[in-house]
């Protein structure tokens, strides 16, 4: 009945497919391109000095640290949400053909790119450490907790590409909707801002805010800054609650749809 | 004996107007067009097969064989019933399904080995058995967008025996890779059945269905019509179904001046037959119209088997028959005497055209099939005259 439970037994089970569908997948993302795996780091890296450049421009200050934490987590979400969109429908010579767990599928997806995101830390941390040297500080005691958080942002992940993955089998236009709702969720994510950037913008409108942290990524995003930066005041109000419960719901709600949807896929595809 | 596969009122159902791609949009417009007509593929297929034997699937193009496999091996699912199968199953559905082009050869053995669910080590102690068989040795380490069909058939199918599996579906998949790749598979699946095996083989090859098979299954619109010794339902499958598509393409033409009746197959006694023994007589009453007198008609005929390959043919010209001229209605008789043809299923043609292979009156291509059946333990297309002499 609990499917993360027997998506759990499945990853055990199965779990040379699983890695086998992981690693195919990162030699083909990292084998074509000559950079190979310097592109994961340089996009983001890129991405991250537009919105310092543009938000000097609007005079606003957002530390160049809180927005390179959020702009690297925020593109492992969107990795996993638009590989997660493809990982059936790319698949479907497989799926017609060979008859395996279907949810290795998403779940080679999350775990390709949560290496993937592992490995941009690795550039990720250095500079922040830079950064921070430069302030005259060094990392947060809070540091073990960004492992939590990656967990839980990993969770969070799977159960968006179990839930587009299932649902763009069945209704192709998913991938068009989730193309403009990944824009404006961008936007409603501290991603290029913290909450004490959104807070002084809508300082007359507190409901604002909480709505804000009841965003499954607010906490994440704010929990990474809050493990590494010390100087990033960690807030939880209650509304950061529902952001946080919504993660395992996420996850629960895209096991059910993809167990329920996947029966049809080889008739869809 | 324990059942390997068991279908309880198996089917599968999929909607017949096609409304393009699945889509949100369609999804809500749906409700104000009504329901689509359902169309069963399958439908009410109850089976058990005995673990060990090899079972033949055949049937008209779109008679739902396909379906039948893909349910087998889990790929679909069953709108109503269900399908149980023992062990593991290895189909051969499609050779290659699960290879990536840009992973080599050897990183594709793997993969392929893990989506049939083989443990790693166990791929790596069969690796180059699976490379020798392939013959791929000196490729297999070549990224698999440059191989040939043939180098990705050999490549799957050595895959997909060498796992070792307890169930073999095969789709018509044998018809690929050079003769002697062919023939190699055909032994592998000798040593399949060997080995107690089950195999469920889907071909339009009734010969080899013939010959590979203890049971046929004979699949038409859907539904399991017939069940049996493989010649048998052979036989009634291209009596019936023959002309609806798929296997030998029968067809009709000329120009008419001479034509062709309704041909008779008779035996040794002169009752009507479709199954003769090898050996004894087949005699062929063929009647005619010429609607004008003709010059030095000639007629002919020749045999295929099952699987098309052709076996003999001949005309009263080549006979040195002496035939001046026909007119009006008659009848001719074509005795083969004795039979050397072997246990099989084949078709008889007909033709009548000029003497000088200019004009074809009438010609009737596979059009009428016949059983040999044979009673002596001798193999093989037709029997030669073969003397031992052994020193006295």
């Amino acid at each position: 009945m609990l499917h993360p439970m027997n998506m759990l037994r499945t990853i055990v089970a199965r779990r040379e497919l699983l890695w086998n569908l992981t690693a195919r997948e990162l030699k083909q993302r990292y084998k074509g391109s000559m950079l190979g795996f310097l592109w994961t780091v340089l996009t983001p890296l890129f991405m991250s000095a537009i919105y310092v450049f543009f938000l000097r421009l609007l005079a606003r200050g957002v530390p160049m640290a809180d927005i390179l934490i959020g702009v690297f987590a925020w593109q492992y979400t969107t990795a996993c949400v638009q590989g997660g969109l493809t990982c059936v429908t790319g698949s479907a010579n497989l799926v017609k053909k060979v008859a395996f767990p279907r949810e290795i599928l998403p779940l080679s997806q999350v775990a390709a790119n949560g290496i993937g995101y592992l490995l941009s830390l690795l550039v990720q941390f250095p500079i922040l450490a830079f950064l921070l040297w430069q302030n005259g500080s060094g990392f947060s005691s809070h540091w073990p907790l960004f492992a939590f958080w990656m967990v839980w942002q990993t969770i969070f992940n799977l159960g968006l590409a179990l839930l587009v993955g299932a649902l763009n089998v069945n209704f192709r236009d998913t991938q068009h909707l989730v193309g403009v709702g990944l824009s404006a969720w961008f936007f409603l994510s501290p991603v290029m801002y913290n909450m004490e950037f959104a807070r002084n913008l809508a300082a007359s409108w507190p409901l604002a805010v909480d709505l804000l942290h009841a965003n499954p990524l607010a906490p994440i995003l704010n929990g990474y800054r809050d493990a590494l930066l010390p100087s990033a005041p960690f807030d939880f109000p209650p509304a950061a609650w529902v952001g946080f419960a919504l993660v395992p719901l996420t996850l629960l709600v895209g096991a059910l749809v993809f167990r329920r949807f996947q029966k049809n896929f080889a008739d869809l595809l | 004996m324990s059942i390997a596969i068991e279908a309880v009122n198996l089917g599968k159902c999929y909607a017949k107007r096609g409304t393009g791609l699945p889509t949100l949009f369609n999804a809500v417009t749906g409700g104000f067009r009504g329901k689509t007509e359902p169309f069963w593929c399958l439908r009410g297929a109850n089976f058990e097969i005995p673990a060990g034997r090899t079972i033949g699937v055949i049937g008209p193009n779109g008679s739902g064989k396909s379906s039948l496999l893909g349910l087998t091996a889990g790929t679909i699912h069953p709108t109503e019933g269900h399908v149980r199968t023992q062990g593991r199953i290895s189909s051969l559905l499609e050779l290659g399904a699960g290879f990536h082009s840009e992973l080599s050869g050897r990183e594709n053995v793997y993969l392929n080995a893990a989506l049939l669910g083989i443990p790693r080590e166990t791929v790596r102690k069969k690796f180059d058995r699976i490379v020798d068989f392939a013959e791929l040795r000196e490729f297999i380490d070549m990224p698999v967008k440059h191989y040939s069909s043939g180098m990705y058939v050999r490549l799957g199918f050595a895959v997909a025996v060498e796992v070792d599996p307890d169930v073999l579906l095969i789709d018509e998949v044998l018809a690929v890779g050079d003769i002697s790749f062919q023939l190699k598979c055909l032994d592998r699946i000798r040593d399949f059945q060997k080995r107690g095996k089950t195999i469920l083989f889907v071909s339009h090859g009734l010969q080899t269905v013939e010959e590979f098979c203890h049971e046929a299954f004979l699949i038409h619109r859907g539904r399991l019509v017939e069940r049996g010794e493989p010649g048998d339902v052979i036989l009634k499958y291209v009596r019936s179904y023959m002309g609806e598509g798929g296997g030998v393409f029968t067809q009709e033409y000329g120009s008419r001046e001479v034509e062709l009746g309704a041909v008779r197959l008779l035996d040794a006694a002169g009752r009507d037959a479709a199954t003769f023994a090898s050996g004894e007589t087949l005699s062929v009453e063929i009647p005619y119209v010429a609607r004008q007198r003709v010059e030095k008609p000639v007629f002919g005929f020749s045999i295929k088997t099952a699987n098309g390959m052709y076996v003999y043919g001949s005309n009263t010209q080549t006979a040195g028959v002496a035939l001046p001229f026909v007119a009006g209605a008659g009848k001719l008789r074509l005795d083969l005497a004795p039979l050397r043809l072997m246990h099989g299923n084949y078709f008889l043609s007909l033709s009548v055209h000029s003497w000088d292979h200019m004009i074809q009156y009438h010609r009737r291509e596979d059009w009428i099939p016949f059983a040999v059946r044979n009673a002596v333990g001798d193999l093989g297309l037709c029997r030669l005259d073969a003397r031992w002499n052994v020193p006295g």
